[in-house]
């Protein structure tokens, strides 16, 4: 992140100090406690007084919904059923685009005559929010699996590539100075310096990806589906039961956090030469 | 270091091959729909969407209101929301990176809310609020204001700890390092974050207006594709798109301005 040399020379020593109240009082996890019962009190009171009438569900009812749809079939499938279409939608569109856009990418940034024939189109798609290709994505493919599969496809590209590029150009020319000193020829710089030093900035695209993944899945389902989380939600709405909404958008987020996970330790197992800031 | 300007002259073909290529793709757009390639009722061609612009300035069919509205609705909103999510998330965003207490009592909640796809409140917001600005701009706002504070936050945490122990030694309160050191050298981050905010508005804007709105360009597309005026639909995305792209060009502009003097 930083190039300064500054930021890795911070005093590790721990000061130990008397216990007082106020080190008790301003505590990290006995803050991040309170302000999760606060949160979740203050929820519960909320939806008990009724303030937005029966348009909230308390958080218990909640659980008890999303309890409910693991044994009860929801529109021919049970939460399981649902959670599955809605991952399995991600990963086959997330993996097409990954696969295309980060060697495109690559080669953008080491090749001008590519750059110069792909960035034009590239940017003149960029500013487009895939959300936007919902309705077109339905006149072209109907509302089956394609359709959804293609907005995935659309929502995750223009990340990997931007960051895979951009991840290339950012190398730092010293890097390629010394392997030049070193005495290696253009296929040494582009596999031992260009590919590993981009790999962290690849990893952030993919991360991006991800959750512009989830937000697009999410806009095809509640734009036509049926099943998936986002189906749940869209049910929810219709019916207005908000117990349903709320359990699908927590399930969404639930999904969301465990695939960012699940890429970020990929990052740690593959690049581990990556730098992080402390408590991020 | 101080390096030698070198003017390395291009080749032909490089300053060519953007334009060509730009060129060749609204030709083959062109050409595929004009020569029936693709039906007509799948993709307008480029000309027909020029002159389906031309005709929505005035006429208000078959939506019910012409471009000016729909484009001043989608921009009232996006703003609206943008501006809450900046006048509450920097400052929160800035708070959380320098005081304990703050990122204790907030990050358990943020990070709670942040993996939630901002399009999943909609049906919340419709039951809270309808269909009118209101929930529209809640949602955006729900959209800007997480890069809003994950920038600012990590802006503050990066501040050169050199530095800080420099004020100390001077003799800087704990205030004065935060307001003069950390958030000046957070600003960089800061900025990044109106880009991203930017993004992310815009483009929850076009979901919301989608599932749930009566105008609006995201409205123009959904009903582009219901009268199936592909037409329509491809006018909205590139409205959507380009004035999207305006936007960020002047934000672009406005940093480079206000951050001339410091390094990125």
């Amino acid at each position: 992140m930083s190039n300064s040399i500054a930021n890795e020379t911070i005093n590790h020593s721990k000061n130990k100090e008397p216990f007082s109240i106020v080190r008790l009082l301003t505590n990290t996890y006995f803050l991040n406690a309170v302000s999760l019962i606060a949160f979740f009190l203050l929820w519960d009171y909320v939806a008990r007084e009724r303030i937005f009438h029966d348009s909230l569900a308390r958080p218990l009812e909640v659980v008890d919904q999303i309890v409910r749809l693991t044994q009860i079939k929801y529109a021919g499938t049970n939460l399981w059923g649902h959670i599955w279409a809605s991952t399995q939608r991600i990963v086959i569109g997330f993996f097409l685009a990954a696969i295309v856009a980060v060697p495109l990418g690559l080669f953008m940034a080491l090749n001008k005559y590519v750059n110069a024939i792909v960035k034009p189109l590239f940017d003149l798609f960029k500013p487009m929010p895939p959300i936007a290709w919902c309705t077109i994505a339905v006149l072209w493919f109907g509302i089956g699996e394609t359709s959804k599969v293609f907005i995935i496809i659309i929502g995750s590209f223009v990340p990997c590539l931007l960051n895979a590029y951009n991840g290339v150009r950012l190398v730092d020319p010293e890097l390629y100075d010394v392997i030049r000193v070193l005495g290696g020829s253009r296929r040494d710089e582009i596999f031992h310096v260009c590919f590993p030093a981009s790999f962290p900035a690849v990893f952030a695209g993919l991360q991006i990806s991800l959750s512009v993944a989830w937000t697009c899945v999410l806009a095809a389902e509640l734009v036509n589906s049926r099943e998936g989380m986002g189906f749940l939600i869209k049910r929810g709405m219709d019916t207005h039961k908000p117990e349903l909404v709320l359990g699908g958008m927590l399930l969404i987020a639930a999904a969301a956090w465990l695939t960012s996970q699940l890429v970020s330790l990929l990052e740690r197992k593959l690049c581990p030469w990556k730098r992080t800031i402390d408590n991020l | 270091m101080a390096y030698k300007e070198v003017e390395v002259k291009q080749p032909l073909m490089l300053t060519i091959l953007p334009y060509v290529s730009i060129i060749a793709f609204f030709a083959l757009w062109e050409l595929v729909v004009q020569t029936g390639f693709i039906p007509d009722t799948l993709l307008a061609a480029p000309s027909t969407v020029v002159k389906t612009f031309i005709v929505k300035l005035h006429d208000i069919n078959p939506d019910g209101a012409t471009m000016g509205t729909h484009a001043w609705t989608s921009i009232q909103e996006a703003f609206l929301g943008y501006a809450l999510s900046l006048l509450i998330g920097i400052p929160l965003g800035l708070c959380m990176g320098w005081f304990k207490v703050v990122e204790g009592l907030c990050r358990p909640i943020f990070e709670l809310i942040r993996p939630i796809p901002p399009i999943a409140w909609i049906p919340l917001t419709v039951f809270w609020f309808g269909i009118g600005l209101t929930g529209k701009v809640f949602i955006i706002w729900i959209a800007g204001i997480v890069p809003c504070v994950i920038n600012s936050w990590v802006g503050v945490r990066m501040t050169n700890p050199t530095l800080i122990q420099m004020a100390r030694t001077y003799g800087a309160s704990d205030w004065q390092i935060f307001t003069q050191l950390c958030i000046p050298s957070a600003l960089p981050m800061v900025f990044g974050a109106l880009q991203l905010a930017l993004t992310y508005c815009w483009t929850n804007l076009v979901g919301a207006e989608l599932l749930a709105a009566d105008s609006g360009l995201g409205y123009l597309i959904t009903m582009g594709g219901r009268v199936a005026r592909p037409d329509i639909v491809v006018l909205g995305m590139i409205c959507v798109g380009v004035s999207g792209a305006i936007i960020g060009f002047v934000i672009d502009q406005v940093e480079k301005k206000l951050l001339a003097g410091i390094r990125r």
